[in-house]
C-alpha cells in the first residue's frame, strides 16, 4: 500500500496548483500518515474498530488519487423531496453545486482553497491522511446575526463509477456570533468498496445556535470516517443527531469543546445495523469552564451479524464547576452473532458537578411482546412495534419540526 | 487545618518498624536469587522449574503502561525478593514458640495471635515480609478436614493440589507483575475445602512488610471444591518509609460446582505522607474462577492505603448458574494513586454478574474506576448489573470512570450506571445543625454513600472498615 | 435567651436582612410571618450558622456572641432548627443519626453518652408520644419518606434533643391537617419555662394549634410590626400586600 501512496501523492501534487504552505504542508502530513498508517486496535480509540483490518478486508487495491478534472452528473432524484433547502453537492469527492438560493448572498461566504494547518490530534493519522489528499477545502461563513432561512443540505454522493478509492473532504463551518444554520448532511452511495475519510471543523461562536442532522441510510459497501471538531463559545447550543445506518462501516467521531460558559452540547444518535455491519460512534465532549451542559443519547438495533459500537467521553476540567453532563446508551441485539460494546468514560476534576452515565444492553423485553400479542398483534408486529418504540425515543430529541418528520419517514417511523 | 492534618498522618497507626533480625537473600532479580528463595522454601525442583519458567518468560514481557497513575521506572536489581525474620527460620510448631516480638507486632496491629485463638474464632494466617509466621486454629480445622496453612507448607505437604490448580487461573505468563509473583514469590496462604463442608469459622490472612527496600509477593491459592463454602478476610500494613515499595501478589481463586468464595479485603499499606512521599505500590494480580456449575465467587475490597492501587479483582463464569460479585470502596486522600475495578468474564449460561464500587477522592489523589463485562455468544440468559457512582471532594482531586462494555448474546442483558457528586453543603450544614462538628459529618455521609459495599463484609471486619473510612479522609474537609 | 441587635445580612451583595432586631426570653413563643422572599429562611441559616452570608450586627445566645460559634457549636449549646426542607443522606441509618448526634451534644455538655440500649429506649417513647411509625427510624435518613414524615422527622428528633431554643422553618407547609396537630402537640409538650420557640411560617393555620406570645411581621428583611396573636389574624385577613 506504501508504494501506491507514494506513486497517487505525488500524482496528486503534480495535476494540482497547491500553495507552497500548503505543499509543505501536505508533504508532512503524508509523511506522518506513512509513519502511522491506519489505525488498528492496538490504539485505546480504536480499540473496538480495527481500521486497518476493516480496510484490508473490505477493500482491494485501495488507490488515493482521485481525478477530479471531469464534471459528474448530478442525479436530481437523490435530492430531499418535499423540503426547500440550499445545497452543497460533492460527487465523488468533487464539489459539482453550490446553490443557496434562499438566502441573502452577502450573509453568507464560501471560501475554498484555504491554508492548510498541521492537525491538533497528533494521534489521530486518519487527519493527516485527510490532510495530505484533500483537494479542496472549503470554509462556509454564517455572518453576524444571521439565521439561515432554509436549511443546507450537504450532499455526499457516490456513484457507480467510484470503485476502491479513498476520497478525503474538509470542511470548516463558522458560525459567527448570533447566527444559526440548520445542516443536514446526506449521504447517498452507489459505489462500491471506497474509503471515505470526511472532516468538519465546526465553530460557534457567542449565542450561536447549530442544529446538525447526519443521515446515512442507504446500503452501501464504503467504508466511511467522519471526524467532527466542534468548538462552542458562550451561550452557543449545539444539537447533533446521527441516523447511521448505511454502510458497511462508519466510525462518526465527534469532539466538541466548550469553551463558553452556558453553552450546551446535545448528541443524539441510532444504530440500525444488519448483515455485517460495523458502526461506532465516539463522543469526547470537554466541559472546559463553569455552567456548560451536555447531554448524549444513544441506541441502537442490531440484526445478523452487525456491531455496533459506543465510545462517550465526559471530561470535565477543574476549572468547570457546575457542569451538567448526563450519558445513555442502549441497544438491542436481535440475534445471536450481534455485539454491542460501550466504553462510556468519566473523567472529572470538579467536585460541584452533575455528572451520570449510563448503558445497557440485552434483548427485547418478552414480557412486553406477550403483552401486546395478548392485545391481537401478531409476534412480529409486536417485535417492530417495540423496536420503533425504543428508537422513536432518540429522534423525538430532534427540535426542529420538518427535519424531525423527514428523518421520521427516512425510518419509517411514521405512525 | 494542615498542622492538624500532618499530625493525623503521623498517625498512620501502623506506621511502626518492628527491630526483627531478617535473613535476605541478596538484592537483585536473577536466577540465583530465584534458588534461593526456592532452597530457603526447601522447594521439590518442580516448584523450582515452574519459577525459572517464569522467570524466563519475563525476560520477553514489558511492565504494561495503559494505567492512569504512573510511577516512577522500579529497578528491579534494587529490591530485595526475599527478608524472613531469622526466628522463623526453624518454623515453631505452635505459636507459644513464636519469637514474643512479632507476637508483639501483630498484637499492635490489633492481631493478637494468641488472643485470637480464644476470643472471635477467626483463624490467622501471618505473613511477615515474605514468610507465614503462624496459621491458628490449626487442629480446629483439620477435624474437617480443612486445609489452611501457608503456601510453602502446602507445596511440600500437598503437592498434587498446588500442582493442580497454581498458575489454573493466573497463568505463568498473564502479565509483567503476575509473572514476576510466580518467579519470586515468597509465600502466602493455602486453603483447601473439601466437598460438602461449610469452613467454621472465617479464614484470615494478615499481611506486614516489615523489612526496607523489599518486595512483597505472596501468592495466595484458595480451592472450594464441591458443595463447600469459606469466608475468607485478607488485611496489609506496612511501616512508614520514605521510600516506596513494591508488592505485587497474585491471588487464585477456585470454585468447584456449587461452591462457594467470599473474599474481602481491608487494604490499608502506608500511604505515603502528605506530599505523597513513600508509600507501597499495590499492584496486585486477583481472580477467580467458578469452574463449576452453580459456583460462586464474591469480592469485596475496601482500599484505602498504598501510594498506587493497581487491581482488579476478576472472576471468569465458567460454569453454568455460576455468579460473579465485586463490592469495592476505594478511597485516595492526598497524593494517593487508585486504579482500580474489575472483570466479569461471562463464559457459561445463565451466568450473573454484579459490581458494586464507590470511589472517593479526596486531596491531590486521583482514583479510576475500570472495569470489563464481558459477555460471550455462548453465555445465553446472562445478566449483569453495574453501578458505580464516585464522590470527590474538593477541586484538586479527580475521579474517573472507565468501563467498558461488551455484549455479543441477544439473550443476555447488561445494565450500567455511574453518578459522579459531591457532598453538598446542604448535607453537611444539616448534619452539624444536629451537632456533629465537620469531619464526623462527612465521616457519616461518606459511610452512608458506602454502605451498600460495607454491608457486604464480615462483621468483624465492618467495624473497622468504617473506622477506616472516616481516619482516611480525615484532614480532606474545611 | 437570644437577642438579635441590628442583624445586616447580605448574600452576593444583595440585601436580605436589614436592621433586623428580635429578643426572645426564656419560655417564650414568637411567630415570625411573611410573605415569600422576606427573608424568613435567611434568618433561620443565619441563626444556624449556614456559611454564605455577609453578615454584621450583633447576636447573642444566652449572652454568647453566635458568630462565634461553629454550626455544631451551636447545636451543642441549644439551638434546635427543624429545617424547611429536611436533607435526604442515603445510606445513613436514621437511629444510628439520631443517636450519633445526640452524643455528639450530650458529650459537648459534659453529660454521660448514651448507649444503644438507653437511646432506644428513649426513643420508643418518644415517637410513640409524636405517633412516629418506629420502623421508618431503621430507614435511611429522609430517604423515600413523604413530605409529612420529614417533617414529623425533624420535630422527633428535636423532642429527643431537647434544644433550648427551637426554631421551626416553614415546618407547617406541606403539611395535612393530621399531620399538623401531631407537629402542634410536638412542640406545646416541650414547652416550659426555660425552652423558647421562634416559629417562621406564611400561613397563621398553625398559630391556631401552637399559640404564640408574640408575632411579628417581616417585609423586605425586617420587622415591620408586632403584637400578639391577634396580629396573625389580622394579617391573614389583610394579606400582606394591604398590611403596609
Amino acid at each position: 500500500m506504501e508504494e501506491q501512496l507514494k506513486i497517487d501523492f505525488e500524482k496528486l501534487l503534480e495535476n494540482s496548483n497547491f500553495s507552497k504552505n500548503n505543499v509543505e504542508i501536505k508533504r508532512k502530513s503524508f509523511n506522518n500518515f506513512i509513519e502511522k498508517g491506519f489505525p488498528n486496535r492496538r490504539e485505546e480509540s480504536w480499540k473496538f474498530s480495527d481500521l486497518n483490518q476493516i480496510i484490508s478486508k473490505n477493500i482491494k487495491n485501495l488507490s488515493f488519487y482521485n481525478d477530479l478534472s471531469k464534471p459528474n452528473k448530478i442525479d436530481q432524484s437523490i435530492f430531499i423531496d418535499g423540503l426547500e433547502h440550499n445545497k452543497l453537492v460533492f460527487v465523488n469527492g468533487r464539489i459539482e453545486k453550490i446553490e443557496f438560493d434562499y438566502e441573502e448572498k452577502n450573509k453568507i461566504e464560501i471560501l475554498d482553497d484555504l491554508f492548510l494547518e498541521k492537525p491538533k490530534n497528533a494521534n489521530n493519522s486518519l487527519l493527516f491522511l485527510n490532510n495530505a489528499f484533500v483537494s479542496k477545502y472549503f470554509k462556509l461563513i454564517v455572518k453576524k446575526n444571521y439565521s439561515l432561512q432554509k436549511p443546507l443540505v450537504i450532499y455526499n454522493i457516490t456513484n457507480k463509477d467510484l470503485v476502491s478509492k479513498s476520497i478525503n473532504l474538509k470542511v470548516d463551518i463558522l458560525l459567527e456570533e448570533n447566527s444559526s444554520l440548520k445542516l443536514i448532511e446526506f449521504s447517498d452511495d452507489k459505489s462500491t468498496t471506497n474509503f471515505i475519510n470526511i472532516n468538519y471543523n465546526l465553530d460557534l461562536q457567542k449565542n450561536s445556535f447549530l442544529k446538525n442532522y447526519k443521515i446515512d441510510n442507504n446500503s452501501n459497501s464504503n467504508i466511511k470516517y467522519y471526524f467532527n471538531n466542534i468548538s462552542q463559545d458562550n451561550n452557543s447550543i449545539s444539537e447533533i443527531f446521527l441516523l447511521s445506518s448505511g454502510s458497511e462501516f462508519i466510525k462518526n467521531e465527534i469532539n466538541c469543546n466548550l469553551n463558553g460558559k452556558y453553552a450546551s452540547a446535545f448528541v443524539n444518535g441510532v444504530f440500525i445495523l444488519n448483515k455485517t455491519k460495523h458502526h461506532e460512534i465516539k463522543t469526547n465532549i470537554n466541559h472546559l469552564v463553569e455552567n456548560t451542559k451536555s447531554y448524549q443519547l444513544i441506541k441502537g438495533v442490531l440484526e445478523d451479524t452487525s456491531k455496533a459500537v459506543y465510545q462517550g467521553k465526559i471530561f470535565v476540567d477543574s476549572k468547570a464547576q457546575k457542569t451538567d453532563g448526563y450519558q445513555l446508551s442502549k441497544a438491542i441485539l436481535l440475534n445471536d452473532n450481534t455485539e454491542f460494546n460501550a466504553k462510556p468514560e468519566l473523567e472529572i476534576y470538579a467536585d460541584d458537578v452533575k455528572c451520570s452515565h449510563g448503558s445497557a444492553s440485552g434483548s427485547l423485553n418478552e414480557d412486553s411482546i406477550f403483552y401486546l400479542m395478548s392485545r391481537g398483534l401478531n409476534y412480529k408486529e409486536a417485535k417492530k412495534l417495540l423496536i420503533n418504540g425504543f428508537l422513536l425515543d432518540v429522534v423525538e430529541k430532534i427540535t426542529d419540526f420538518e427535519i424531525k418528520n423527514l428523518i421520521k419517514n427516512i425510518m419509517s417511523l411514521k405512525q | 487545618m494542615r498542622e492538624k492534618q500532618i499530625d493525623k498522618l503521623k498517625d498512620y497507626k501502623y506506621g511502626f518498624t518492628t527491630d526483627i533480625e531478617n535473613i535476605r537473600a541478596p538484592k537483585g532479580l536473577n536466577k540465583e536469587v530465584i534458588e534461593f528463595i526456592s532452597k530457603a522454601k526447601k522447594e521439590p525442583k518442580w516448584m523450582l522449574d515452574w519459577r525459572m519458567k517464569a522467570f524466563e518468560r519475563l525476560k520477553n514481557l514489558k511492565e504494561p503502561n495503559w494505567q492512569k497513575p504512573k510511577y516512577p521506572k522500579i529497578d528491579y536489581q534494587d529490591i530485595y525478593y526475599y527478608s524472613a525474620p531469622k526466628s522463623a527460620s526453624e518454623k515453631p510448631k505452635n505459636i507459644d514458640e513464636l519469637d514474643p516480638k512479632l507476637l508483639e507486632t501483630y498484637k499492635k496491629l490489633g492481631i493478637p495471635l494468641q488472643e485470637q485463638q480464644r476470643l472471635n474464632g477467626i483463624a490467622v494466617d501471618a505473613v511477615f515480609d515474605s514468610v507465614s509466621v503462624a496459621t491458628t486454629f490449626k487442629d480446629k480445622l483439620n477435624e474437617v478436614g480443612v486445609i489452611f496453612c501457608s503456601i510453602s507448607e502446602a507445596i511440600q505437604k500437598h503437592p498434587e493440589l498446588v500442582k493442580k490448580y497454581l498458575g489454573s487461573v493466573i497463568p505463568l505468563t498473564d502479565h509483567y507483575f503476575a509473572t514476576l509473583n510466580s518467579a519470586v514469590f515468597t509465600d502466602g496462604s493455602f486453603v483447601y475445602i473439601p466437598p460438602g463442608v461449610k469452613c467454621p469459622m472465617e479464614l484470615s490472612t494478615y499481611f506486614r512488610i516489615n523489612a526496607s527496600q523489599t518486595g512483597q509477593f505472596e501468592r495466595t491459592l484458595i480451592i472450594a471444591d464441591k458443595g463447600s463454602y469459606v469466608s475468607y478476610l485478607e488485611g496489609c500494613t506496612a511501616p512508614m518509609r520514605d521510600e516506596n515499595q513494591l508488592h505485587a501478589a497474585n491471588v487464585e481463586l477456585v470454585a468447584l460446582d456449587n461452591a462457594e468464595i467470599k473474599y474481602s479485603t481491608v487494604q490499608n499499606w502506608y500511604p505515603g505522607d502528605e506530599n505523597g512521599k513513600g508509600g507501597i505500590y499495590n499492584f496486585v494480580t486477583k481472580r477467580g474462577l467458578c469452574k463449576g456449575t452453580n459456583s460462586k465467587i464474591s469480592w469485596t475490597q475496601v482500599e484505602t492505603g498504598s501510594a498506587i492501587t493497581w487491581k482488579y479483582p476478576s472472576c471468569v463464569l465458567q460454569g453454568d448458574n455460576s455468579i460473579g460479585e465485586f463490592y469495592s470502596i476505594a478511597i485516595t486522600n492526598n497524593y494517593q494513586k487508585a486504579d482500580t475495578g474489575t472483570k466479569m468474564i461471562h463464559l457459561g449460561k445463565n451466568t450473573k454478574s454484579k459490581i458494586i464500587s464507590k470511589g472517593i477522592s479526596a486531596g491531590f489523589s486521583d482514583m479510576t474506576y475500570r472495569g470489563l463485562v464481558d459477555i460471550s455468544s455462548k453465555a445465553k440468559h446472562s445478566t449483569n448489573y453495574t453501578q458505580c457512582d464516585s464522590l470527590l471532594m474538593g477541586n484538586k482531586c479527580g475521579a474517573h470512570t472507565v468501563p467498558y462494555i461488551k455484549n455479543k448474546n441477544p439473550e443476555s442483558n447488561i445494565a450500567h450506571e455511574a453518578t459522579t457528586s459531591k457532598i453538598s453543603e446542604e448535607q453537611l450544614h444539616y448534619c452539624q445543625q444536629r451537632g456533629l462538628n465537620p469531619e464526623e459529618a462527612v465521616g457519616l455521609i461518606v459511610n452512608g454513600f458506602c454502605k451498600e459495599v460495607l454491608q457486604q463484609l464480615p462483621m468483624e471486619f465492618a467495624v473497622e472498615a468504617q473506622k477506616l473510612v472516616g481516619i482516611s479522609l480525615e484532614g480532606s474537609v474545611g | 435567651m437570644l437577642k438579635i441587635k441590628n442583624l445586616k445580612a447580605d448574600i452576593d451583595s444583595k440585601s436580605i436582612l436589614n436592621n433586623f432586631n428580635l429578643e426572645i426570653k426564656s419560655g417564650e413563643v414568637h411567630a415570625i410571618m411573611g410573605p415569600n422572599g422576606s427573608g424568613k429562611s435567611t434568618l433561620s441559616n443565619i441563626l444556624s450558622g449556614k456559611k454564605g452570608y455577609d453578615v454584621s450586627g450583633e447576636i447573642l445566645f444566652e449572652n454568647k456572641n453566635l458568630f462565634e460559634l461553629e454550626t455544631e457549636e451551636r447545636a451543642h449549646k441549644g439551638i434546635f432548627l427543624a429545617f424547611q426542607y429536611p436533607l435526604e443522606i442515603p445510606g445513613v441509618n436514621t437511629n444510628i443519626f439520631l443517636k450519633t448526634s445526640l452524643n455528639a451534644i450530650r458529650k459537648a455538655r459534659g453529660e454521660k453518652e448514651l448507649d444503644a440500649i438507653e437511646f432506644l429506649k428513649l426513643v420508643k417513647i418518644k415517637a410513640k408520644e409524636l405517633k412516629f411509625d418506629e420502623e421508618k427510624l431503621n430507614r435511611q435518613l429522609n430517604v423515600g419518606f413523604s413530605g409529612g414524615e420529614k417533617k414529623k422527622n425533624e420535630i422527633l428528633q428535636m423532642s429527643i434533643l431537647n434544644p433550648k431554643l427551637s426554631i421551626l422553618d416553614e415546618t407547617d407547609s406541606g403539611l395535612d391537617i393530621d399531620a399538623l396537630k401531631i407537629v402542634a402537640d410536638g412542640v406545646n409538650s416541650l414547652r416550659k419555662k426555660d425552652n423558647s420557640f421562634l416559629i417562621i411560617t406564611h400561613y397563621q393555620r398553625l398559630l391556631d394549634y401552637i399559640k404564640p406570645d408574640y408575632v411579628h411581621v417581616l417585609m423586605n428583611g425586617k420587622i415591620i410590626k408586632s403584637g400578639g396573636p391577634e396580629l396573625a389574624l389580622e394579617l391573614e385577613k389583610k394579606g400582606y400586600e394591604n398590611f403596609n
